[in-house]
């Protein structure tokens, strides 16, 4: 049973048509990777299931729940509710500046979840051990790494507890030395049965982690399938093309 | 002599520290809802909000003073309006226009990535105005804040263009009446005082939010 389903999803920025009819069906456990050159829809797509971006037309259906039915989107209030299932890590980190980690991460616990303050930090302080950052939980972001900071904000959503984790380019704004550390970090959530979106350049991730790709162009989805048929043996002209291209 | 000339420079002295303090009461708060009137989305507010922050801006407080004192009488009969009153509001006014744009610039600073954030988080937008935003403004404001109140400091003088006793014309009495020149220096004595102790408090203030960068 699919715990995420987009239907039909339209997205258009004036007259420039960005995504023009996306079906995806994610099930409970699954790790999918979308990949695609840079303009195809594919972070647009990620951020209209969380109404970051607001599509115009289609529906999204998330365990149940419609998120937005026929291009409208659900009230806020309800849409808060779901959202708090929704895990999103960011291209850019945007942990808080001003509050230490350990405050980045307990924050929507307190706020959104009413969670009481020893157990928020106590799950925190667990997530901290999880992304190998224990040392570092009254750092404030300045003072961290890129990577540091992005396992911060992988331990930020997970927090929540969320159904979904949300991975848009996570490792996009970091050199390769540090983007190990947080493919490290997600390899262990792929292996724990979260259930992951992630865009993505990493094709090796992909490849290694992914238990279904998705290669997106020009707002559409080209080709779908496991790693190994989309990755290694593409059929569609353009996936051969931009992989061609990526893998040298 | 000393003696005389410094209980008059203080009694003066609190007019400029009462027009100080009102104006800073009243003129923070009302500067963040001309700040969110002009940033409003809905146009014709915002629209309305900048034209009115452009007239105050775009013309002499000395004339706002001028307009406040004399026009609720010419224009509307009403002649109910103090001195000091008439001072107060064109004082709150002004300020409130330089102050929402202050607020304005350090609201729109703030990066889009840290919204986001929090709308991911479930957060409303409430949430994340007062819980992630408005901190970060509050630093960022700090510095143009306290230019500004500094400069609020020594425009209270201008008060005297409606016959506020204030000290800066107290001072200028002397020189008039007695024919002395050392109230004057006496005077900005007073203004120098009072402006070393809001640096040294916006520096502390500085200070507190320098654990963090961004």
């Amino acid at each position: 049973m699919a715990i995420l389903e987009a239907k039909n999803i339209c997205k258009n920025f004036g007259k420039l048509e960005v995504l023009r009819g996306i079906d995806i069906e994610v099930n409970r456990g699954e790790v999918v990777a979308i990949i695609g050159p840079s303009g195809s829809g594919k972070s647009t797509f990620l951020r209209c299931l969380n109404k970051l971006e607001q599509i115009n037309d289609g529906t999204i259906i998330f365990d149940g729940e419609v998120i937005a039915e026929n291009g409208v989107y659900a009230n806020d209030k309800v849409l808060r509710k779901i959202f708090k299932k929704m895990g999103m890590v960011f291209q850019n980190f945007n942990l808080f500046p001003q509050k230490s980690v350990i405050e980045n991460i307990i924050e929507a616990p307190l706020i959104v979840k009413k969670e009481k303050k020893e157990d928020a930090i106590t799950h925190a302080r667990k997530l901290l051990n999880e992304v190998g950052l224990s040392d570092k939980e009254n750092a404030y972001p300045c003072q961290l790494s890129g990577g540091q900071q992005q396992r911060v904000a992988i331990a930020r959503a997970l927090a929540m507890n969320p159904e979904i984790m949300l991975f848009d380019e996570p490792t996009s704004a970091l050199d390769p030395e540090l983007t190990g550390e947080v493919l490290a970090v997600m390899r262990k959530l792929a292996a724990e049965k979260n259930t992951m979106i992630v865009v993505t350049h990493e094709m090796g991730f992909a490849r290694e982690v992914a238990s279904r790709v998705i290669f997106m162009d020009n707002g559409v989805i080209v080709e779908e399938g496991t790693p190994d048929e989309v990755l290694s043996n593409p059929k569609n002209e353009r996936t051969k093309q931009f992989l061609n291209r990526v893998l040298k | 002599m000393f003696l005389t000339v410094t209980t008059k420079l203080l009694e003066a002295f609190s007019v400029n520290i009462k027009i100080f303090f009102i104006t800073l009461l009243f003129a923070m708060p009302l500067g963040m809802i001309i700040a969110m009137g002009s940033m409003c989305k809905f146009k014709p507010l915002s629209f309305i909000t900048r034209v009115f922050v452009w007239i105050i801006r775009g013309t002499p407080l000395m004339l706002q003073l001028i307009l406040f004192m004399y026009g609720p009488g010419l224009i509307f009969g009403y002649t109910g309006l103090s001195r000091i009153n008439a001072a107060l509001i064109a004082f709150v006014i002004n300020y409130a226009a330089y102050f929402s744009e202050i607020y304005r610039g350090g609201i729109e600073s703030i990066s889009k990535g840290q919204y986001e954030a929090g709308y991911a988080l479930g957060m409303s937008k409430i949430q994340v105005f007062f819980r992630i935003v408005f901190m970060q403004v509050v630093k960022r404001i700090v510095a143009p804040m306290s230019n500004e109140i500094i400069t609020l400091v020594k425009d209270t003088s201008l008060a005297r263009i409606i016959m506020v006793v204030e000290i800066t014309q107290t001072a200028q009495n002397f020189v008039a009446t007695k024919a002395i020149i050392w109230p004057v220096f006496y005077s900005g004595a007073f203004y120098l005082i009072f402006c070393g102790i809001l640096t040294v408090l916006f520096g502390y203030i500085e200070k507190k939010f320098d654990y963090y960068r961004g």
